[in-house]
């Protein structure tokens, strides 16, 4: 176990050393590709024996990944905005195929217009596919939930590809203590890859050739199911996590809280802001205030058990967004709301942070206050103060 | 030819009894060819096509391969990985992408041309009916101009994309054509093929009775006349040599040319064409040929 000063891309290359990947299928896009600069650097010098596919595309990068996996061996790739929606047909594919595969996404906003900074929206527009969805706050965890969605999705009970959200630039390429775990220790934690089925031909199978109506859609009900399942396989193997790999992180819940038990008010949040949300947090406790946080780390399984205890007793819940379900408002909140609606009196939900713009401690701290007041609109775009002096001009202004 | 018809029947079958496939269907006769040249330890990808349907609905399949079914665009890169994995573990398997011409021509040619520049050890095998007939019949990159189809009912104004040109020119180890017609050139085809490490294309015509309007009973024939009429060239391209295959070597000498009005009055689809149209096809035909003398 050794630490180091690395990037989020960094770590995430190194528990794909870690996990001994077999294939990767890789194409650049920003703020993924200093993770398959890693990986094909690594392979340049011997460091690992992983087959490199450098693709054409991101659909071919998926399609790559999930050839290697059917053939039986653990592959992995990593995308982006425009890159993980030029995958979304496949995507759907390997969810639908039942086939183990990990994917990192470093989180970016999705054009029109062009657009290279950091929100969540490309990665929550994800969520109805079948795969699982875990969401890292910090290098370190981008490192540990990596090498755990090897293990998750290769798991009998669950036999589901598996995403890690890393928020773009703001933890990829930011660079923070991150301890790397021994091999010794990771090959303990990672038994040999299992999955459903293996395309060989020595066991011929035809797998994704035409399903009658009914058994279409007993299917999707077996990866719904998977899903919902997947809780107590998740919350097993982040415990073991815990005692074999020995990280500062823990891992035998699915979602996080931070000085939530007492509290009146609760903050839900997703990433890399959930850092400044508790250093606001700390700012209000100091002052009285009985305030406490929820970052939400598993998107899907969505473990309402964990949210609707976490939430249960308190007087009002903000939802932070930084992505928008258009015509909506922000996913997280969607969700949140429909978690607790019946047990919190009072849910409001804000949308910021799009596109890269920067939402300070500060403004954290604003909006809390704000929302302590008691704000009457439910859903509430936030522009943190230079930023909303702007006005977008229209195409009927420019004439 | 080095095998006997008796013997190479004899040979792994590639599809079993009880397809999904209309009567008289190329593509059946093409999968059966496909077992007889590459045997068993063969992987099968699937795109998008006639040919996942005719396997049947799950949990049964009359491919006798292990058979993978991707979306449209993806069946090059599936078999990149499904290969570079099998050469992770050692394992010697021969992966075949089978497409039809609008998965190859169209929507899939990115991908197919990414896997042919990576020269990915890969067979990648175009079963061309000339138009998307799992959908009804409408005109992809690879119609032939003049041919009637469900979204050009006044015939295709465009000239058939050159796949097999397009391939040679990607510079891999070795393009072939092939048609239906002729079994023994389309098996010994692929068994060259097998052998071959690297970026393999092989073009098959499956004429289509249902598209191309003619009588089910005629497959055989039509893929014959597209040969000897010159419509549909054989040859093969291996080591930066192109070779033109016995069947069309008359085609070289325009006077040896069966007419084209014999491949284009057996079908259908060709009926709205005047004699400008047919001279037009014509042309195309003999600049085709050219080009192929030129590689000689």
């Amino acid at each position: 176990m050794i630490r180091k000063i690395i990037s989020g891309n960094e770590a995430v290359a190194l528990a794909v050393k870690l996990a001994r990947v077999g294939v990767t299928g890789i194409y650049p896009i920003t703020p993924q590709t200093t993770i398959i600069e890693k990986l094909a650097e690594m392979k340049a010098s011997g460091e690992i024996n992983t087959e490199i596919v450098r693709v054409e595309s991101e659909h071919s990068a998926m399609a790559a990944t999930f050839g290697a996996a059917l053939a039986g061996i653990r592959s992995f790739t990593a995308t982006a905005s425009q890159g993980l929606l030029y995958m979304h047909e496949m995507i759907w594919w390997v969810a639908g195929s039942r086939t183990p595969v990990v994917m990192v996404v470093g989180t970016r906003a999705v054009g029109a217009p062009w657009n290279i900074w950091n929100e969540h929206t490309d990665f929550t527009s994800e969520r109805d596919s079948g795969w699982l969805m875990a969401f890292a706050s910090n290098p370190q965890e981008a490192l540990d939930l990596t090498l755990q969605a090897f293990r998750i999705s290769e798991d009998e009970r669950v036999f589901l590809p598996m995403m890690v959200g890393m928020d773009g630039f703001i933890l990829s390429h930011t660079k923070t203590n991150v301890i790397i775990p021994d091999q010794e220790d990771v090959d303990e934690y990672l038994p040999p890859r299992r999955q459903p089925y293996v395309i060989d031909p020595e066991d011929p199978v035809g797998m994704g050739n035409i399903f009658p109506p009914e058994e279409y859609m007993k299917l999707r009900q077996s990866i719904d199911l998977s899903i919902k399942n997947s809780e107590d396989v998740i919350r097993e193997l982040g415990m073991e996590y815990n005692k074999k790999l020995n990280v500062l992180g823990d891992y035998s819940t699915l979602n996080v809280t931070y000085k939530l038990d007492d509290a009146d008010y609760a903050v839900v949040v997703m990433g890399a802001w959930a850092g400044d949300t508790m250093e606001a947090i700390d700012k209000l406790r100091e002052r009285g205030v009985k305030i406490g946080m929820l970052r939400i780390r598993y998107l899907r399984p969505w473990s309402e058990k964990e949210i609707r205890d976490a939430l249960k007793d308190k007087k009002a819940v903000l939802v932070l967004d930084r992505s928008i379900s258009m015509g909506r408002g922000g996913p997280l909140y969607v969700e949140i709301k429909s978690t607790i609606s019946d047990i919190v009196p009072s849910i409001k939900g804000v949308v910021s942070g799009l596109g890269g713009v920067s939402v300070s401690k500060s403004d954290l701290l604003y909006l809390f206050e704000k929302f302590l007041q008691g704000i009457r609109e439910d859903v509430l775009w936030y522009y943190p103060k230079e930023v909303g002096k702007i006005e977008l001009r229209t195409p009927r202004d420019i004439e | 030819m080095s095998l006997g018809l008796r013997e190479i029947l004899n040979k792994h079958n590639g599809i079993l009894s009880g397809t999904s496939a209309c009567p008289g269907c190329p593509e059946n006769m093409a999968m059966r060819m496909l077992g007889m040249g590459l045997g068993k330890d063969t992987v099968l990808v699937v795109v998008a096509g006639c040919s996942s349907v005719i396997q049947g609905n799950a949990p049964y399949n009359a491919y006798n391969f292990p058979t993978v079914n991707v979306a449209f665009a993806a069946g090059p890169a599936t078999a990149s990985g499904l290969a570079r994995a099998y050469r992770q573990k050692g394992k010697n398997v021969t992966v075949v992408v089978w497409a039809g011409d609008g998965g190859t021509a169209d929507i899939g040619f990115a991908s197919l041309s990414g896997a042919a520049e990576r020269n990915e050890n890969i067979l990648y095998l175009c079963v061309d009916n000339e138009a998307y007939m799992n959908s009804g019949g409408q005109r992809s990159g690879s119609t032939p101009y003049g041919a009637i189809t469900t979204t050009t009912p006044e015939g295709k104004k465009e000239n058939k994309k050159n796949l097999p040109f397009l391939m040679i020119a990607h510079n891999v180890p070795y393009v072939a054509t092939a048609s239906v017609g002729y079994p023994h050139d389309y098996v010994e085809k692929l068994k060259k093929a097998k052998q071959i490490e690297g970026f393999k294309y092989i073009h098959v015509l499956t004429p289509d009775p249902y598209g191309w309007l003619f009588d089910p009973s005629k497959t055989v024939e039509v893929a014959k006349l597209a040969v000897q009429t010159c419509y549909w060239p054989l040859f093969e391209y291996q080591n930066g040599k192109l070779e033109i295959s016995q069947e069309s070597l008359h085609c070289l000498d325009k006077r040896t040319r069966r007419p084209i009005r014999d491949f284009l009055s057996i079908q259908g689809r060709f009926k709205r064409m005047n004699e400008k149209d047919v001279q037009l096809l014509e042309s195309y035909i003999d600049q085709m040929w050219e080009k192929l003398k030129s590689m000689l």
